[in-house]
């Protein structure tokens, strides 16, 4: 644990223990902890617009759905176009309580970590029913199948009057230990309830990865007959694969129906859905920094082109909409230049920079 | 009894609509084994530009429908040397997501032009007294509209069947490797069955449009609508595409007209598809024509 790997010539692992351990040194955990730590201060000491905070809170929420998306897609291979349906689905958990006990009850107000705990586990129950197709279908047919799923939870929601026919139904105002969260502090609170949740999940995906059963998605995505043969379940992982998605996506709905304090259909369409895969492809498929660097490119992407979109609104003739063309416009040339230049996404030039700086002063 | 047959009715020309559509998206995926999510895009650019020759160029309607047809044609082809040549061999997420980027990228252009945000319709160039027989009626567009569906998939048909590049087409998308070394040039057959797409989609558009009027939203919807139809006839048979694309459309027809306001449903048409596909898919993971690939280790 002491030896200073950024010194180190090559690995010098005797068991697996060892190297499957997620800090290599006590540097690496000081500096992980230090990092940690610096999410959670810095709030203090730079004063944020609400309006900023928001968009921090939208970018985290995200990488917890990301990050979802990611074990299923990136990890076990099955295409999921039905994300938002997932991320809907521990919304409209939320939603469903406020309908029935009325949006100020206790239970949604007081005990929310708990709330948000079983839209997780319900979006979790769904995900194990929409995998269960991946019993059968395979590539193509299991991602249009995951699309049927949007598609069917895009009408449940519309023509249902429980769900208030898509429109928005209001979630009240938490509690803390102080009291009530006041309007000016409703960002910032989520801000770090959100944090923990991503402290959270982030080491448990990454212990996960480490365990059998994590090892078992990347075998079944490498060629799930080879590990049929070699004892796995690829059914079951698969299932289980959704289930976790489903999960993690229930998490990150039910989070945000409460920063919105409400949950309304628009943001759980297929849109969406393509946009969590465009997240988790620009991220870097297939690793858990790249839910990080995902969803915080996308969104900020998309809040720059509406600052451009505003400033040309300025000398353009007030009927041309420049935000309209311009959002899907950029998104999907970011997709595909980054589809054709880096496949790999942006967790790949994270690690070109990490080879770069351990190397330097030297080229190899 | 007549309302049954006036839905058998509708449904068929839905269906033959929905045929259409799905002809291009399984042409794409027959020969090169890419999911095309902008299909629904291709059709609704295809339909503006025979709008715009139509009206704004004064060309009579069937020779613009030519003409948007060559130009979608010669589109669908650049998009294809541009954005798909690079791809040939990487997985298939990154394939799909390459055509989510298209479609995104072919959205905000629409957007850049009218047809973005308002509507326009064809003018009426047929008698808009409806034929009817027995109690059951038809438009004369939807008429003309099946005729030419009939007639496009006929010539398709008959290209795949008898001509020489339909015949090299039809051997790469069974096997690659084989057709290359008898001197097929594999990434110009995946160009000419992306072109053909376009102009499949280029008539498909200007079909829904003269029915439906030309509103965006509506018509790149059919480029998901087409998902239903696609699997459910197996993602790479042409007559299952037709089959299937009648039995979606017969589907629709019946779900909202006998479910709707019945029990409280409604909009049923739109989601029946979806339900069916999923049903369908449990029995028949392939879809009613589809090649069962058989998987090595």
């Amino acid at each position: 644990m002491s030896s200073n790997r950024w010194l180190a010539t090559g690995n010098y692992f005797t068991s697996y223990r060892e190297e499957q351990r997620i800090f290599f040194t006590s540097l690496d955990r000081a500096v992980m902890g230090f990092f940690l730590l610096c999410l959670f201060v810095w709030p203090i000491f730079i004063d944020v617009d609400n309006k900023y905070m928001l968009v921090i809170d939208n970018i985290l929420v995200a990488v917890i759905a990301v990050m979802g998306l990611n074990l299923v897609t990136g990890f076990a291979g099955l295409i999921s176009i039905g994300h938002a349906a997932f991320v809907g689905i521990g919304a409209y958990t939320i939603a469903s309580f406020s309908r029935v006990l009325g949006e100020s009850h206790v239970l949604l107000t007081h005990a929310w970590p708990v709330m948000i705990i079983i839209s997780g586990m319900v979006g979790a129950v769904f995900g194990a029913i929409v995998g269960l197709p991946a019993l059968r279908l395979k590539h193509l047919y299991l991602a249009i199948a995951t699309l049927s799923f949007q598609m069917i939870f895009q009408w449940t929601i519309n023509f249902m009057d429980f769900f208030n026919q898509g429109q928005t139904i209001s979630v009240g105002r938490v509690a803390w230990l102080t009291g009530t969260v006041s309007r000016d502090q409703h960002y910032i609170f989520w801000y770090y309830a959100i944090l923990v949740f991503i402290v959270l999940t982030g080491f448990s995906v990454r212990n996960l990865l480490r365990t059998r059963y994590g090892r078992c998605l990347v075998a079944v995505r490498d060629n799930d007959r080879a590990a049929d043969a070699m004892g796995m379940h690829p059914g079951f992982t698969k299932v289980y694969a959704f289930a976790l998605a489903g999960f993690l996506a229930g998490v990150a709905g039910a989070l945000n129906a409460y920063i919105y304090r409400g949950v309304g259909v628009e943001s759980f369409t297929l849109h969406a859905s393509i946009t969590y895969l465009a997240m988790a492809i620009v991220g870097g498929l297939g690793t858990l920094h790249g839910s990080f660097w995902g969803p915080a490119a996308i969104k900020v992407l998309d809040l720059q082109v509406e600052k451009l979109a505003e400033w040309s609104a300025t000398f353009l003739p007030a009927n041309m909409n420049l935000a309209t063309a311009l959002k899907p416009l950029s998104f999907g040339l970011v997709i595909v230049l980054f589809l054709m230049f880096e496949p790999r996404g942006i967790a790949n030039w994270w690690r070109i920079f990490r080879s770069y700086v351990k190397l330097w002063p030297f080229r190899y | 009894m007549s309302y049954f047959f006036q839905l058998v009715v509708s449904g068929i020309v839905v269906g033959s609509i929905y045929a259409l559509s799905a002809l291009g998206f399984v042409l794409i995926y027959k020969s090169s084994r890419v999911l095309n999510i902008a299909h629904g895009q291709i059709i609704a650019v295809g339909a503006f530009i025979t709008y715009a020759l139509t009206v704004w160029a004064n060309i009579p309607i069937f020779i613009s429908l030519v003409f948007s047809m060559g130009i979608t044609f010669f589109l669908a082809m650049s998009v294809e040397r541009v954005f798909l040549r690079r791809l040939i061999g990487e997985p298939i997420i990154s394939v799909i997501m390459v055509t989510i980027g298209l479609m995104s990228i072919l959205d905000g252009l629409v957007y850049l032009t009218p047809f973005g945000s308002e509507n326009f319709s064809f003018p009426e160039f047929l008698p808009t007294t409806p034929i009817g027989f027995g109690g059951v009626s038809i438009s004369w567009t939807q008429m003309v509209g099946v005729i030419i569906t009939i007639i496009m998939i006929a010539a398709f048909s008959w290209f795949f069947k008898k001509s020489t590049v339909g015949i090299s087409m039809r051997a790469v998308s069974d096997d690659q490797l084989a057709s290359m070394s008898i001197g097929i040039s594999v990434p110009k057959v995946f160009g000419l069955a992306w072109a053909m797409a376009g102009l499949s989609a280029a008539a498909a558009g200007s079909i829904i449009g003269n029915i439906t009027g030309l509103n965006f939203e509506t018509l790149h919807a059919f480029g998901i609508v087409v998902f239903p139809v696609v699997i459910l006839g197996g993602l790479d048979s042409i007559l299952g595409a037709v089959v299937a694309g009648i039995i979606m459309g017969l589907i629709q027809q019946f779900a909202s007209g006998y479910l709707d306001g019945n029990w409280g449903l409604n909009g049923t048409g739109g989601v029946a598809p979806y339900i069916i596909l999923l049903v369908i898919l449990l029995f028949k993971p392939h879809g009613l024509f589809g090649i069962h690939e058989i998987e090595r280790v």
